[in-house]
């Protein structure tokens, strides 16, 4: 269990991370997502005590990552694939890695065996490819057999039977009741592999959510539509018990497909200027959420900040902009 | 691949609490497992004991007729002037070459006590450098001797100073590993470490002695690399020089404080 506490770091006038508090349950696959820059390696590297929090705290297990007794046994981490000395061989790499927390050698041919390194054991690490450093990085997080695992963006670099593999890998972790903290700028490989789903944006948690949650609520298909008469098609719209958001004469109505818009305008007349459907996809979602997000934190300087540590706070962020707009046609009707 | 065994190996049985003897069985691996260490060192006992040996066979002959001014004793290990640069290089390396690779941050997540980081590392830095530098000193010293015995002056090992001189040069060398070694924490960078290091000990150090008067006089013994090699050397060239052990305590206060600088930022810095 990874527990944070209005965590926060601050290089100079910027806040990288900015008062965050989460909590990663044990048992689960916990996906942390944010665009680049968003935050999500600082957080990880304040989880495992290398860059020092400005306020608030963050422990591992209930213990600072510092005064953890033997820190490999409890927490493995995949923070930066080339953390390695070219020059080392990779069971060199893990030989001394073993060595500094009390860990038996025999540990380092049953880890290189696991991410199929054992062939290359005794190569140097120079003439590694990408993917096969991400495999040492992986090895290094499971030579402990520790319950709390931090990958930092495990795929990149992997090819399409790596990337299954480490899905695979997170998942078993996971099911074994272990603590899986990864973190990815990719939506689409978050909702394959995590359960749980914590979204970052400029050092906020924008989202703590279900993943099923949030595939549910944006996976809904939606359509644009333009019409002269939007007022008025938007309140049938509602009637009928779908969510419609309004930016000027462009609707987009969540849940709805284009046929059964196209229908409701056409039994009263109403006429249309363009009808289409949006394609629903999680990194539609995810971007929006973090698009509104950069809005938001620029605006929100002069009104009061919003309560972001509610779960699902953005996407209902979102629905509550178009249930205004329902209340506001409704009211009108 | 992915059929070896995950779930919780009952091999692996957590310590207590780990001890400094763990980061010190780390920090040794990491050092052995690394080419340029080998070759660092074989380069320093390489160049050190045959430029000494090239050295008294050039010089051997002139020495015995004492027109040539220089004393003896300060030949037999003179090689070293150029084999401490590897000495010093390697220290650097030991910090700096971490945070080029980036491995810092799996050394520090191993062992996030970061005193106890720069402990192992100091300690097993400076036991290699002390027997590098005891047998590159005793190998010179022979090498020298060869020339300088067939001339009628060489050095027997009981004369005065000629035992110090040769552990001296392993104290010397494990001191300006550990030089390196703070230079290099502290600045985190391997061409800027080694640049200001030797720039500091072997320029400075030698450029001081042309500010005039007892200011001048005081830098240039006081300078680390003036005062430290002094101990790893039968007789200075430079009579102005400190006394072997006094210049060495000197450059053992110097060491400390700036490992005890680097230390403090290291445990403060963000890895």
């Amino acid at each position: 269990m990874i527990t944070a506490q209005g965590l926060t770091k601050r290089y100079g006038d910027t806040t990288a991370v900015d008062a965050i508090d989460f909590t990663v349950e044990p048992g689960t696959v916990t996906g942390f997502l944010g665009p680049n820059g968003a935050g999500k390696s600082t957080t990880m590297r304040m989880v495992m005590g290398l860059d020092h929090p400005s306020a608030g705290s963050v422990t591992v297990n209930g213990t600072a990552y510092g005064d953890l007794p033997a820190p490999l046994h409890q927490v493995g981490a995949l923070l930066e694939a080339r953390a390695i000395h070219g020059g080392r061989t990779a069971r060199s790499h893990l030989l001394w890695l073993a060595k500094s927390n009390g860990i038996p050698v025999r540990r380092v041919d049953e880890v290189l065996e696991l991410v199929g390194l054992t062939g290359v054991a005794n190569k140097r690490v120079r003439g590694f490819s990408l993917g096969m450093g991400q495999r040492l990085g992986i090895a290094a997080a499971l030579l402990g057999d520790p319950g709390v695992l931090l990958f930092d963006e495990p795929v990149n670099g992997l090819d399409p039977e790596g990337i299954v593999w480490v899905r695979t890998l997170m998942r078993r972790l996971a099911a074994e009741g272990r603590t899986v903290f990864v973190s990815s700028h990719l939506m689409a490989e978050m909702a394959l592999t995590a359960d749980h789903l914590l979204v970052i944006g400029r050092g906020r948690i924008l989202a703590d959510t279900d993943m099923a949650d949030f595939i549910g609520r944006n996976s809904a298909s939606r359509v644009r539509v333009r019409s002269p008469q939007a007022s008025e098609l938007a309140r049938r719209l509602v009637m009928r018990g779908w969510e419609v958001e309004r930016t000027d004469g462009v609707l987009t109505v969540i849940g709805a497909t284009a046929a059964q818009v196209g229908d409701v305008a056409g039994a009263d007349g109403l006429f249309l200027h363009e009808l289409r459907s949006l394609d629903a996809s999680l990194e539609d979602a995810f971007i929006r959420l973090t698009a509104d997000s950069v809005e938001y934190h620029a605006a929100s300087a002069s009104t009061a900040p919003p309560d972001i540590s509610a779960r699902t706070a953005a996407p209902s962020h979102a629905v509550e902009l178009s249930g205004q707009n329902v209340n506001e046609i409704t009211a009108g009707a | 691949m992915t059929t070896a065994i995950l779930t919780h190996s009952p091999a692996i049985k957590r310590p207590q609490r780990l001890g400094f003897g763990n980061a010190l069985s780390a920090e040794w691996i990491k050092l052995r497992t690394v080419r340029s260490t080998a070759w660092t060192l074989a380069s320093l006992v390489l160049v050190s004991i045959g430029l000494t040996a090239l050295m008294g066979w050039l010089a051997a002959a002139e020495l015995a007729t004492g027109e040539a001014g220089e004393p003896v004793g300060a030949f037999v290990t003179w090689g070293l002037m150029f084999g401490q640069i590897a000495a010093f290089v390697l220290g650097v390396l030991v910090a700096s070459s971490e945070y080029a690779s980036g491995m810092i941050r799996a050394t520090l997540a191993a062992t996030p006590r970061r005193w106890q980081v720069l402990g192992a590392k100091s300690v097993v830095l400076a036991g290699v450098l002390f027997v590098i530098g005891v047998v590159t000193s005793f190998g010179s010293y022979m090498a020298s001797n060869y020339f300088l015995d067939r001339q009628g002056i060489g050095l027997a090992l009981g004369d005065d100073g000629v035992l110090r001189a040769l552990f001296g040069g392993g104290l010397y060398l494990a001191v300006l590993a550990l030089f390196g070694l703070g230079l290099g924490l502290l600045m985190r960078h391997t061409a800027g470490a080694v640049a200001v290091g030797l720039a500091l000990l072997f320029v400075v150090g030698n450029l001081v002695q042309l500010v005039p008067g007892a200011l001048g006089e005081w830098l240039t013994k006081m300078m680390p690399g003036n005062a430290g090699s002094t101990i790893a050397n039968v007789e200075s060239y430079n009579p102005m020089l400190l006394d072997p052990w006094v210049g060495f305590a000197v450059f053992c206060g110097e060491t400390l404080l700036l490992l005890a600088v680097a230390g403090w930022l290291f445990a403060r810095r963000d890895a």
